[in-house]
């Protein structure tokens, strides 16, 4: 067999992206671009308080207005409490509203306008109820509860009162190794929330024939947006089909289950397809998902020569109003506040907290760049603290072959050493800069997701061909890669291979855009099924060419006996004829690696985010200039190591990559959610809510530390579409330190936040 | 409801006499009424393709003319005003996107009236007047008479802003904008700060003004007086630090504290006059100075 990749560099031909065309010329047909017959519009009353009791709602005005078709509250819908974490939330806010984006009713109306109008036009009193800001004060005792019948929700986590989900990991004795410790260095940090602000606000349609329902929707998950629909609205799997268009970015912003099931309600009793689009506010404000803001206390015990005996940290996440799918969060919080560290003595724990603010879940790499952010800082303290080279204390601490991590998880051979070895030379560290210049360094770990999923490939009498998959494509990738590996089993170009994928109703299940799973565990299942195919090909090429099936070898697209290229047939011409047979049609899911075991550590609340199957590694190192007169940063230079297995589309890789690092730069600078007193968003649109822009985009040196990986994906590979980006904002951070003389403990490292924090006092520094 | 598109500026006050409202690039019309800041007008008249409101010349006695329909696209390369009106080149260049520097034009930016505006300091210390016009005749105002408060002008509703006149530029003489921004493109002024300076033979200061955005009501101008007749040195640009830090009154917002405000747009204005100057002196500095010497310099 050929290989479209290079296994020596990775490097792989430059084929364009099968959507690419479509996304660039506008041709491209997104949800909010379809139009139905007879379609309605819908519109969401919102809730007009973060907390309180809903007394009377009178949806007659909006009923009452010509034009509009339907009006739904809870009471329309089946009484069902929903959340793959915590069974918090029915899909209309039902006596108490939590935020200010808790949907009350819905309305399809003929024109956007009128919905507008109607959902205006509904009556609404409330009795309020005290709001809960604050996660530390939430954890209070005498906190007011955000959900006073927090008790009888189905969940299986670890929960009491405000505290929506605990988890610990404990490993040797930390009170002794602190007592014997050389120093003890304390550090406390906040992150803001921030938002994977998709460039593409959602959008849902959804039409009924018969007892059938077809929803399009700009999901990341769609399997996952289906089982939510048959769940609230108590439907048969059967009987729900979810299609996605083109989608316009997700960031993490459009996994879960959201809004497909409003949309199929209204369309239900309205008798008409029915189509919600989401205004850029809307984006901000409503779905549950955005990047929990965090509180982190870390203390580490270390000794003069490096070694970090002893770590405690605690980390409070906040979750908002509802546990969306962050029940997950403080396992991997705790486990990113350890960090990517051999350390003997752990005792680390988090907890993610109700508040009446917008619901938190998952943003690309939930919990990590923030809690990486303030790890990966303390580290840099330690490193001053000792006056060691952050570089060389890394080196010293980091996780490697036979050391053992946090949770009890012992490594084989792993290319962390090697990202450390590598990155901060990309960008010159050690050179001899300007005065307002500096260079940061930090370390991350993601894990690669272990979980069933399918694939069908065939191919048609011309010998081209389709790989149905229930992958999802919102920047994954999976466009190009998925086609590459099965064209490498066929022996075919990868062009000749069309991506039939975003319907649930056609394709075998996958997790979907989530998880930086599709290549992992989707490439396992599309290999598979090409290997079936590859097989009859080699059946039928036998055949013709008087060979055993074995010695035959699939390549440019012809089939010839091993060692005798000139005894071949054309691929074409098996296809043609297995068209008046046998057709050529395979299908794969394969076996999932199994997690690693586990021993030295235990973890309350375990939801099995400790054992982490072909973890993932990097090294950020950034080159910034400061601005002393104003607190400006500018980035000026990235370099990114990364161990994410083998690379089969290095395009697609370094793509990742630079969008990871590109999220890390705003989240480390300007991104950051702003809150007022009642938990009311200040900033949700994208003139004050300050993303990156191509203008601001430093040169990003990417180099892959490519190993085989135990329980790795196909060929080697391992995720790579969340890793890059953990470390980026601590590596900034560590950057402006060195500037400043002392961390800005606050995300986003704003210029005002840098600018005080440069001016701030010795006691000022201590009280903070 | 009634769109009119006007091909001569007596078409426009034809149509602004009977109630409609201008409309040219409509980047801060349209994106406003979008957010939901204010509706659009039921009536409006389409400046876009009134050729006179798009012309850059010399004006009569001297000086120069700038339509108000002309974008900041053309701002930024414009011979004549790169070379003597370059404060608001620089700050065109930093006016929104590609996109919105395509259609968004400098009467637009004037007369939406926002503190923030970037071309109000430039013309402001340029000396420039506002040509209104409406059936009823043509009058000038001065910047300083036609910013009444944020989002309001001392036009008439029927009058249309047709130009932007510069007085002759004297010879020693240079300009310059500079603002604070958190990121290099979509971005919006935090303070800004434009001065323009004319120097003397033997290098003093024979004029000087700055003026200031996005740290009150309106633009305002700093009162710099004290420094003519001196060489401009680090005393003296410290001085016009701590006066524009005294002229402002900064409000707190998401964009920034007053503090920090009243201290970044010192720093603003004393990087503008240190441009400004090094201009007048001969020394080319590119535009727009936020990417030359000040804020977010290139790698």
């Amino acid at each position: 067999m050929t290989s479209t990749i290079d296994a020596t560099t990775g490097d792989t031909p430059r084929f364009v992206r099968a959507d690419g065309p479509d996304k660039v010329t506008g041709s491209g047909r997104y949800t909010a671009d379809l139009t139905l017959t007879g379609m309605l519009h819908a519109a969401f009353r919102y809730s007009d308080h973060s907390h309180a009791r809903i007394v009377r709602l009178d949806t007659a005005p909006a009923r009452d207005m010509p034009g509009v078709f339907a009006v739904l509250t809870q009471a329309d819908v089946p009484d069902v409490h929903y959340g793959p974490s915590v069974a918090d939330r029915t899909l209309f806010a039902n006596d108490v509203v939590r935020y200010e984006g808790d949907v009350v009713a819905a309305v399809a109306a003929v024109t956007p306008e009128l919905a507008a109008e109607a959902a205006a036009a509904i009556v609404v009193e409330y009795e309020p109820l005290p709001i809960v800001t604050d996660v530390e004060a939430a954890l209070d005792p005498d906190s007011p509860l955000v959900h006073a019948g927090w008790a009888d929700y189905r969940s299986g986590d670890v929960r009491d009162r405000n505290s929506a989900s605990y988890s610990s990991i404990t490993k040797g004795d930390v009170d002794a190794a602190m007592a014997n410790a050389d120093e003890i260095v304390r550090s406390r940090y906040v992150a803001d929330a921030s938002h994977g602000a998709p460039i593409e606000p959602r959008a849902v349609v959804a039409e009924w024939e018969g007892d059938h329902v077809t929803i399009w929707t700009s999901t990341q998950v769609p399997y996952d947006a289906r089982a939510g629909v048959c769940e609230t609205l108590q439907l048969p799997t059967n009987r729900v089909r979810i299609i996605v268009p083109h989608l316009g970015g997700g960031f993490g912003g459009k996994c879960g289950f959201h809004f497909e099931a409003h949309v199929a309600a209204l369309a239900r009793v309205a008798k008409r397809p029915v189509r919600l689009k989401f205004s850029r506010a809307e984006e901000f404000l409503v779905p549950d998902r955005r990047r929990e803001g965090m509180v982190i206390e870390l203390e580490s015990g270390v000794m003069r020569d490096g070694t970090i005996v002893a770590r405690r940290g605690r980390a409070i996440l906040d979750n908002g109003a509802y546990t969306a799918d962050a029940g997950f969060f403080p396992q991997v919080a705790a486990m990113h506040i350890a960090g990517p560290y051999a350390i003997d003595h752990v005792a680390v724990e988090a907890h993610i907290v109700y508040t009446n603010k917008q619901p938190s879940g998952s943003i690309r790499a939930p919990t990590a760049p923030q809690a990486c952010w303030a790890a990966e800082s303390h580290t840099d303290e330690i490193a001053d603290r000792l006056g060691i080279d952050p570089v060389e204390l890394r080196r010293i601490n980091a996780v490697d072959e036979g050391r053992v991590g946090p949770s009890g998880q012992t490594y084989g051979e792993i290319g962390l050493r090697r990202c450390i070895d590598i990155a901060p030379g990309l960008v010159g560290y050690g050179d001899e800069l300007p005065d307002d210049e500096a260079i940061g360094v930090a370390i991350g770990w993601w894990p690669s997701f272990s979980v069933p999923s399918g694939a069908i490939v065939k191919l048609d009498d011309d010998g081209y061909g389709q790989i149905v998959t229930g992958a999802q494509e919102c920047g994954t990738g999976a466009v190009m890669t998925l086609r590459q590996l099965a064209a490498d089993e066929l022996g075919i170009e990868p062009e000749r291979l069309r991506m039939v994928y975003q319907d649930t109703s056609v394709a075998p299940f996958d997790l979907g855009a989530t998880g930086s799973q599709t290549l992992f565990n989707n490439g396992r299942a599309v290999v598979a099924a090409a290997a079936q195919v590859a097989e009859q090909l080699r059946q039928l090429a036998a055949d013709r060419l008087e060979a055993a099936p074995d010695d035959i070898v699939l390549a440019e697209g012809a089939a010839h006996v091993a060692g005798t290229p000139d005894r071949s047939i054309a691929i074409d011409e098996l296809a043609r004829i297995a068209s008046g047979g046998e057709l050529l049609i395979g299908h794969g899911s394969g076996t999932p690696p199994a997690a690693p075991e586990l021993s030295g550590s235990s973890c309350i609340g375990d939801n099995g985010m400790a054992a982490w199957v072909a973890p993932q590694f990097s090294c950020h190192a950034v080159r910034i200039r400061l601005d002393r007169d104003t607190g400006v940063v500018r980035v000026l230079h990235v370099g990114a190591a990364h161990d994410s297995g083998t690379i089969i589309n290095q395009i697609g890789a370094l793509g990742q990559v630079e969008g990871g690092v590109m999220m890390g730069i705003g989240q480390a600078l300007t991104e950051g959610t702003r809150y007022d007193d009642e938990g009311r968003q200040r900033n949700a649109g994208l003139l004050e809510y300050k993303l990156q822009t191509c203008a601001d985009a430093p040169p990003i040196t990417t180099e892959f530390v490519q190993i085989a990986t135990a329980g790795a994906g196909p060929r080697g590979a391992k995720g790579l579409a969340e890793a890059p980006n953990v470390a980026t904002a601590a590596a900034v951070a560590n950057a402006i330190a060195h500037l400043v003389g002392r961390p800005v403990r606050h995300l986003p490292m704003t210029a005002e936040r840098v600018w005080t924090a440069m001016h701030r006092t010795a006691e000022q520094e201590a009280a903070s | 409801m009634s769109f009119t598109i006007a091909n001569t500026i007596d078409d426009v006050l034809t149509a602004l006499a009977a109630g409609a409202r201008p409309i040219a690039g409509g980047t801060d019309l349209v994106v406003g009424a979008r957010q939901g800041k204010a509706p659009l007008p039921a009536d409006l008249v389409a400046l876009d393709r009134v050729d006179e409101l798009r012309t850059i010349g010399p004006e009569p006695g001297g000086g120069i003319r700038i339509g108000a329909g002309v974008t900041h696209a053309t701002l930024v390369h414009d011979a004549t005003v790169v070379g003597a009106a370059t404060s608001i080149a620089d700050a065109s260049a930093l006016v929104g996107s590609p996109a919105t520097r395509h259609v968004g034009t400098l009467g637009g930016n004037v007369m939406n009236g926002s503190p923030a505006m970037d071309t109000g300091a430039p013309l402001m210390v340029l000396d420039a007047a506002a040509e209104l016009r409406s059936l009823r005749g043509t009058r000038r105002l001065t910047m300083t008479e036609l910013w009444t408060g944020p989002g309001s002008t001392a036009a008439e509703p029927d009058e249309l802003c047709t130009a932007l006149v510069l007085p002759a530029e004297s010879d020693r003489s240079g300009s310059a904008y500079v603002r604070l921004e958190y990121r290099r493109a979509m971005e919006i002024a935090v303070v800004g700060a434009a001065a323009a300076v004319t120097l003397a033979d033997d290098g003093t200061i024979a004029r000087l003004a700055v003026a200031l955005a996005a740290v009150a009501p309106t633009i305002v101008a700093v009162d710099v007086s004290a420094m003519i007749g001196h060489r401009v040195d680090d005393n003296v640009l410290a001085a016009v630090a701590l006066a524009a830090s005294d002229t402002a009154t900064p409000i707190d917002d998401l964009r920034a504290s007053a503090d920090y405000r009243r201290h970044t747009v010192g720093v603003m204005a004393r990087r503008a006059v240190d441009a400004a100057v090094r201009r007048a002196g001969g020394e080319p500095i590119g535009v727009p100075v936020n990417r030359s010497i000040g804020i977010g310099v290139a790698s």
